[in-house]
């Protein structure tokens, strides 16, 4: 079995590739699906822990729930306000959001 | 070593190699309907994962979560939405190094962190997860499993007032615009992309 | 297993079960009737509130705080942060009537909306269990996005939406990320109570989960440096969401900072407290320098707000009895302050259909009333004497000096000086120079239904400003006997030194292994 370490590691590599898509991406719907990979990574901790540290109550599975469900409602509501302004702007790339200057 | 932890390390070392390859794909390929169909090898990859550390009731609701609700609606916005190829954009530019560089760095925190922790590791024990899992719903975590029905309710809500088409009736001439904030913009808008800072 | 009902104390949550039937009883009514009974439902809703608020008060000092089996601490903190986030959303809804109906917005779906932003905003000031802090912290941004982007036909609006959306998505991620390490460092635990014995000998490790934590909160704070959603977000999103979210919704936030920071991390006070004095610092600096510059009103204020974010973290980062019971006054005078202006705000912006700040000009001949109320809001978060920001910055101010806290206070009086220069801007505007165009072609004629509720709230802001300025002394040993009463507080130091500014960093590092 690999250790708590190894899998530990997966997460946090995870994190940081999802975080440099957070950075780097330039389209809306590329940065929805980096935060995805930021939730994962935080799962795998979630359940990593809950099988090595806490095998008798499994909080952490219970918590990986509460964070897939609210995954699904935040990239429903993502997607509903992407359809939004693509009707109205024709693009959804973030290179082109200037009405509201940072 | 065991047959059984054999075929769990080679497993373990597949589902590495699958998740973050696949991530790696969702950052940095230029096509988005490719790095929505990585996505999605993510999330399987994951929930094989958390097969590995006995959560079979997490990898389902993953699989069917994850796999069979975000990322199709990822896909459903992507193939709606991107009628034109994506930009010429390269992906090795100066400040996506330095990026990349700040992410490492984060990356060799957390791990340094993660090895210095004296980690208490406890004994497996079998049970059956589902039903602790339902037990636990009803006891310990109620309150947020009944405020995440609110939510859900509150999204579905709150997306179909969004996504949903107005049909808007002819308006006489002067009244304001409907749906739209009463603050008029404050001059024309400036859409090429050199205008941002 | 069998679980008592009794020990649940459910109970606790009345004003949240009120609030949720409120919400389903809007949306039913709405399915029903339809039109006929649209202009019903914001008075449907003021009256839930209002229910809500009056089954609140009784439970001031509850003798068994804890429900839920610990998700949920209805301790007097959270009372006061509830009560705070129920009447910012009751005066929301006052200033959004008309607001709704000239843009023709979904009437029920907003109301709907609302009402669980403000469950939310209220079930977070409350929750001391990660599960729960992590949905209800979800239920308020996901309904923040969704009303920010509620003027779907307006692009500015989609716009501020999907920028909050991806922002706040992204915060919470990283919030979650160092909730998930804090669940593996005290070994499966989720009460952050709990929590805390178990991480203090961790040195780094704990501190990498506290910056990470610290990160998520600020965000929901919109503290410099995490603050660039901000102005975009509150000049694009319906001038009512902006009011809830500059009150409601950082009133949470700073209810979840208390009860993170002395729950969770209390061995580590020290690291968090010179974090948010950096915060505290660059947020008053950053916030009232910009401000000057902008000419848009809905901008001005978004950075008047982080300014005012910065003034309440004083507060926190000194850490006192004196300090929480300060930030809880200020933030109380500050939902009266800032929500007046807003509907000021509101009623100019309906009327002449321009946010811009020289269109305020010569306002005073033609609407006395508005000119009095926003002047009088703006001086008051400028801090100028009689009115009620004066007191409630003079006593955080002197909670900081007590505490030896000076660099706080100087760049506190420092900047607010700067910041009375905007703020007094655009009074001058109003009262001296000559009428815009747009103050010229002003009418009240084109006033309909809802401006009257406008009208009234704006009294209501108006005279709270004034007069709680004068009830100050009670309010203060009102603050203090609920801080007495929280249990979590307890341990708090009654005045500690923390002067120093960039110690700590330095000081943590290893001893841990």
């Amino acid at each position: 079995m690999p250790s708590l370490n190894a899998f530990l590691l997966v997460g946090a590599a995870l994190f940081c590739i999802g975080f440099y898509g957070l950075v780097t991406s330039r389209n809306a719907v590329r940065v929805l699906m980096s935060i995805e990979l930021l939730l994962n990574a935080v799962n795998i901790n979630l359940i990593a822990f809950s099988n090595f540290l806490d095998p008798n109550n499994i909080r952490g599975q219970l918590f990986a729930i509460f964070v897939i469900t609210v995954a699904a409602a935040e990239a429903a509501v993502g997607l509903a306000i992407v359809l939004a302004i693509y009707r109205n702007r024709d693009t959804i790339d973030m290179e082109n959001f200037n009405l509201l200057k940072w | 070593m065991t047959f059984s932890e054999g075929v769990q390390l080679v497993s373990f070392i597949i589902l590495t190699a699958i998740v973050l390859g696949g991530a790696a794909g969702v950052v940095l390929l230029r096509s988005m309907v490719h790095s929505a169909f990585l996505l999605g090898l993510v999330f399987i990859g994951a929930a094989g994962l958390y097969v590995l550390l006995n959560a079979d009731f997490v990898a389902a609701a993953q699989i069917l979560i994850y796999v069979g609700a975000v990322n199709v609606l990822i896909l459903f916005a992507i193939m709606l939405v991107n009628k034109r190829i994506p930009t010429d954009r390269p992906v090795f530019s100066p400040r996506n190094a330095v990026t990349g560089l700040v992410c490492a760095g984060l990356f060799a925190l957390l791990a340094v962190c993660i090895f210095q922790v004296p980690w208490q590791i406890q004994e497996p024990v079998a049970m059956n997860t589902v039903i602790e899992i339902g037990k636990r719903f009803f006891s310990e975590f109620l309150l947020p499993f009944e405020v995440a029905s609110v939510l859900l309710l509150l999204a579905m809500v709150g997306a179909i007032i969004l996504a949903q088409r107005e049909y808007i009736p002819d308006r006489a001439e002067g009244e304001p615009e409907p749906l739209a904030l009463p603050e008029r913009p404050r001059d024309e808008v400036d859409t090429t992309p050199t205008g941002r800072r | 297993m069998n679980i008592d009902l009794a020990a649940l104390n459910a109970g606790a949550l009345w004003p949240e079960y009120i609030v949720t039937i409120t919400l389903v009883v809007v949306l039913l009514v709405d399915l029903i009737s339809g039109r006929k009974a649209s202009w019903s439902l914001p008075y449907l809703t003021l009256l839930g509130l209002g229910i809500a608020t009056a089954t609140l008060l009784p439970m001031w000092i509850l003798e068994n705080p804890v429900s839920f089996l610990g998700s949920f601490t209805a301790d007097p903190l959270s009372v006061v942060f509830r009560a705070f986030i129920l009447i910012s959303a009751a005066l929301t809804v006052l200033m959004s009537v008309r607001y709704i109906n000239q843009s023709s917005l979904a009437t029920a779906e907003f109301y709907v909306l609302l009402l669980g932003a403000t469950l939310g905003a209220m079930l977070l000031s409350g929750s001391s269990e990660m599960a729960m802090i992590f949905v209800a912290l979800e239920l308020l941004s996901i309904t923040s996005y969704l009303l920010s982007g509620y003027a779907k036909l307006d692009k500015r609006s989609n716009e501020a939406s999907l920028k909050y959306l991806l922002i706040g998505a992204a915060s919470s991620g990283i919030f979650l990320y160092g909730m998930s390490l804090l669940y593996g460092f005290s070994g499966g635990q989720t009460q952050l109570t709990e929590i805390a014995p178990r991480i203090v000998d961790l040195g780094f490790p704990a501190l990498l989960s506290l910056v990470l934590v610290v990160a998520g909160i600020c965000f929901k704070l919109s503290a410099v440096p995490f603050h660039q959603w901000t102005p975009d977000v509150y000049e694009g999103s319906p001038t009512p969401v902006v009011a809830f979210l500059s009150v409601g919704s950082k009133a949470a936030g700073f209810a979840l900072a208390i009860r993170f920071m002395t729950s969770a991390y209390p061995g580590f006070s020290e690291q968090w407290q010179t974090l948010f004095v950096l915060l505290a610092i660059l947020s008053m600096v950053l916030g009232n320098v910009v401000a000057i510059a902008q000419t848009s009103m809905k901008r001005m204020l978004a950075y008047s707000s982080i300014a005012q974010a910065g003034y309440v973290m004083i507060g926190l980062a000194i850490g006192t009895q004196e300090g929480y019971s300060s930030m809880i006054l200020y933030i109380g005078t500050y939902l009266f302050m800032n929500l007046g202006a807003f509907m000021a705000v509101v009623l100019f912006s309906l009327r002449t259909g321009t946010d811009e700040i020289t269109a305020y000009s010569g306002l005073y001949q033609k609407d006395p009333f508005l000119t009095l109320v926003l002047s009088l809001c703006l001086l008051s978060l400028a801090g100028i004497p009689p009115l009620a920001g004066f007191f409630g910055k003079l006593y955080l101010f002197w909670a900081a000096v007590q505490s030896q806290a000076y660099t706080l206070v100087f760049f506190g009086l420092v900047t607010s000086v700067a910041s009375i220069y905007y703020y007094v801007r655009v009074v001058k505007l109003m009262l001296v120079k000559e009428p815009s165009p747009q103050v010229l072609g002003y009418s009240e004629a084109g006033d309909q239904d809802g401006i009257q509720t406008l009208k009234a709230g704006m009294l209501i802001t108006t005279v709270a400003t004034v007069v709680l300025g004068i009830l100050f002394p009670p309010l203060i040993s009102l603050a203090d006997t609920s801080l007495r009463a929280t249990p979590s507080l307890q341990q708090v130091r009654t005045a500690t030194p923390v002067s120093r500014v960039s110690t700590g960093a330095e000081a943590p590092a290893d001893h841990g292994r």
